[in-house]
């Protein structure tokens, strides 16, 4: 199967273990990965934040690119560039200012559940990640505004929860699956960062996670990279690695560690995935 | 087809349809009155205490069977259903299916009133409440039941109680536009009922408004708030979330237009009144209409009536309280009474 | 609690306030601030709501009282994260953060801000994206760090992070780099970071 493949402006460097691990993931699903050509920023939180009509330009150019390439849909593994691609979608289309079609965008989380199925997944699994009890972590965009993610529960998710237990984890029930992050604020206002993601990692230490799957390089980052600066603010040690959920199944296709870019995490999974059997 | 006593038959047997089923016999004629479950009383059965005098229903429902066992004229059909209905002549042949003794009969209907009452909207819709998530989030029947076991002295007593209005009504968004009327009273009396079993227990009841607009509401209401220190906080909540083995409600108090949190052991959901998807089965059996949710649909001048020879009373045409469905089941009841009397 | 009201103020007249705010709201984001109930849920979610001056319904209900001065002047327009619980869970379905981000532009174009930190790091992000069509981490971090004053911010993860290598000095940028400048030039939009 090919795919339009948005990767977003992180996977240079912040997300790179991200765009990596997807990659490993699609080859081994026998999925082509066709990176939109050219593509360009998708505006973030920035453009829409103070200029409504950028942002519908930034993203019209690249929906029009996925649209050259021949594609009818793109798939991209950030929450944010999904966001801001797909209302621009919507937006183009009702503003009947565009001709033809419009590429349907899907988060890579909808586009591995939906399109390419648990079970096809499950089949790939050589090495489960039994034991292994997981808060999966949605955040907010993955399926919120529901009008325009149009993809699972924006209360009570269950795709990240199915793909973590379609590779053998055990998922815990908490609160906390769609609650914000923080989200673009990490360093303009990080104490809103300390907060909110600080909540997050509070409600999975008492839901008995292990670890936190995300789908998102904003989420990843502030609950990896913030996580020592909470535990401080919090006096309380949670120690939770924050893993990308492709990096789970990357493991469990039996892709070694360092491919799967674990390494790259600041607060460490490798002790966790050893005792699993996962690496 | 001249010395027949004239039958009508009442579907459901809840205040509205015993009601009917009684007045019509007394007046002289003959009611068939069926009810699908093994006991009569419908939603009443399920529910402890009442508004606006702290009434058991019981009481009530004892009272009726009374009545009902005096009545011979009122032939009662329990654990049945009605499976069809078709015209016959200035009536219907209806059938009856009896579940326990897996066998149908036919009886001749000359009127058909139908009382089936409503039910409560399926509320996990709303994940952001945790409905079917959390164990300790619950619906307003579900709670009935809790209540009756902490009156009969069992179950854990709770430190902190929740309640919310409007979940599922009043939403266009993810539910049903308009107001269920009933709940605001209820969740008065819920609220009430556990600060009387525990007086030192927190209960909040979070709202947008109080409807109380019935004889001695509002003062019962108040009672609530001031007599029995029920805290009312206007504001409709956000979330449900979990924190310490505990349920945390997160919503905005918007008379001080902040957010507030309470922590608490239950909440309590007052979900919309729907009507039970048979009752639309049978409107069409009976040649009666319903709207666009399923409530029968009345006639315009005539409120409980929508067809020539049915009529209806209770919740199946929207949410009512006891007595009101009681006065609707006698009104159908006097529809009945003067269409048999017509020469 | 910041009293969001001046000292001097005065009864509104509800009968002299017109509704033009609403009006352009409506036709401009679509969103039709009289189906509000005003029953809080959007502000009892909000994520920030509890540091916000004007919680989402205040917004709301600001719109209709033609409080462009307050909306525009207002803090918590800059510090609204856009994660959509509000309008995810309003019963009526009003797009606050549609709101709050065409009140913000207007606020950005009139050169308003109660966040400078804030507003310095999307001009940042944006110069970046209008540079190479696409943002580049390290040095719009350096940069943001070094125009805001605080040199020393997050040096030690920073450190952490470039060993680690998820910090690159440079990256990948767009190569029709006359699309992307175009889109900054654009009349339809009057910028105030200037021709590019």
């Amino acid at each position: 199967m090919n795919i339009a493949y948005f990767p977003g402006c992180s996977v240079h460097a912040m997300a790179s273990e991200y765009d990596r691990s997807t990659r490993l993931v699609c080859n081994s699903l026998e999925v082509h990965l066709e990176e939109v050509t050219d593509w360009n920023c998708c505006g973030a939180s920035a453009a829409h934040s103070v200029d409504h009509v950028l942002a519908l330009e930034l993203n019209g150019r690249n929906l029009a690119a996925a649209r050259r390439m021949g594609f009818d849909k793109i798939t991209t593994p950030c929450a944010g560039c999904f966001n801001r691609l797909k209302t621009a979608g919507f937006e183009l289309k009702s503003s009947g200012l565009v001709k033809g079609d419009i590429p349907d965008v899907m988060h890579l989380l909808q586009f591995l559940t939906e399109q390419i199925g648990l079970d096809k997944i499950a089949a790939s699994v050589t090495r489960s990640a039994r034991s292994l009890k997981l808060a999966a972590y949605y955040g907010c965009l993955i399926t919120r505004p529901r009008k325009i993610a149009g993809f699972d529960d924006p209360e009570q998710p269950g795709s990240m929860d199915r793909i973590l237990r379609a590779i053998g984890a055990e998922t815990v029930k908490w609160s906390h699956k769609t609650e914000c992050c923080g989200g673009a604020f990490a360093a303009s206002e990080t104490s809103i960062v300390i907060d909110l993601a600080g909540q997050v990692l509070e409600a999975a230490r008492q839901a008995g996670a292990q670890a936190i799957v995300v789908a998102c390089p904003m989420c990843q980052a502030n609950l990896d990279t913030r996580q020592k600066s909470i535990e401080k603010d919090r006096g309380i040690i949670y120690g939770l690695p924050i893993i990308y959920f492709t990096q789970l199944i990357a493991l469990a296709f039996g892709h070694p560690v360092r491919e799967a870019g674990l390494r790259r995490l600041l607060v460490s999974p490798l002790p966790l995935l050893k005792k699993s059997g996962l690496a | 087809m001249g010395n027949r006593t004239k039958t009508a038959v009442v579907i459901g047997a809840g205040p509205a349809g015993i009601e009917a089923a009684l007045k019509i016999a007394q007046a002289g004629f003959r009611a068939i009155l069926v009810e699908k479950e093994a006991e009569l009383g419908g939603t009443l059965k399920q529910l402890c205490s009442s508004f606006p005098r702290w009434e058991d229903p019981q009481e009530l429902l004892d009272s009726k069977i009374l009545e009902l066992q005096a009545c011979p004229e009122v032939a009662i059909r329990k654990n049945t259903v009605v499976t069809a209905g078709t015209p016959n002549g200035n009536g219907y042949i209806v059938t009856l299916s009896d579940a326990l003794n897996a066998q149908s009969d036919e009886v001749l209907a000359d009127a058909i009133v139908l009382a089936t009452g409503f039910e409560l909207m399926d509320i996990s819709i709303y994940g952001e409440y945790g409905y079917g998530v959390y164990p300790d989030v619950l619906n307003a029947l579900e709670f009935e039941a809790t209540l009756k076991e902490w009156k009969l002295g069992k179950g854990k007593p709770p430190k902190g109680v929740a309640l919310f209005k409007c979940v599922g009504s009043r939403d266009r968004s993810k539910g049903n536009p308009y107001c269920s009327k009933i709940c605001c009273m209820y969740t008065a009396k819920q609220a009430g009922m556990v600060k009387e079993l525990f007086p030192e227990a927190k209960v909040y009841v979070f709202y947008m408004d109080y409807r109380a607009a019935g004889k001695e509401y509002e003062e019962f209401v108040r009672e609530v708030i001031e007599k029995r220190h029920v805290r009312y906080v206007r504001g409709r909540p956000s979330k449900v979330l979990c924190e310490d083995g505990r349920l945390l409600v997160r919503a905005e108090d918007t008379l001080l237009g902040l957010p507030v949190e309470v922590l608490v052991d239950i909440v309590v959901l007052a979900p919309a009144v729907v009507p039970r998807p048979t009752t639309r089965r049978l409107a069409q059996m009976f040649g009666a209409k319903t709207d666009e949710y399923g409530f029968i649909e009345p006639d315009r001048f005539n409120p409980v009536q929508t067809a020539a020879r049915t009529f209806f009373a209770g919740g199946c045409g929207f949410a009512v309280e006891t007595p009101l469905a009681q006065q609707q089941g006698a009104a159908a009841a006097a529809n009945v009474i003067a269409l048999f009397r017509l020469k | 609690m910041r009293d969001p009201m001046n000292p001097d103020y005065r009864p509104m007249r509800l009968d002299e306030i017109d509704d033009s705010l609403q009006k352009e709201i409506r036709e401009k984001c679509g969103v039709d601030v009289e189906m509000c109930m005003e029953c809080g849920k959007c502000s009892g979610g909000c994520s920030n709501g509890h540091v916000f001056d004007y919680t989402p319904r205040k917004v709301v209900q600001l719109v209709k009282l033609n409080a462009e001065d307050t909306l525009i002047n207002m803090d918590a327009l800059w510090i609204c994260l856009s994660c959509h619980l509000c309008s995810d869970r309003c019963p009526s379905g009003i797009d606050t953060p549609r709101i709050l981000d065409y009140m913000r532009e207007k606020a950005y174009r009139k050169g308003v801000t109660t966040r400078p930190k804030i507003r310095l790091f999307h001009e940042l992000m944006l110069s970046s994206v209008q540079k190479s069509g696409r943002i580049s981490e390290l040095p719009l971090i350096f940069k943001y760090n070094w125009m805001s004053g605080q040199y020393m911010k997050d040096a030690i993860l920073g450190l952490k992070l470039l060993l680690k290598g998820k910090l690159s000095f440079h990256s990948p940028g767009v190569k029709a780099k006359e699309d992307i400048r175009r889109m900054f030039s654009g009349s339809s939009a009057k910028r105030t970071w200037g021709e590019p």
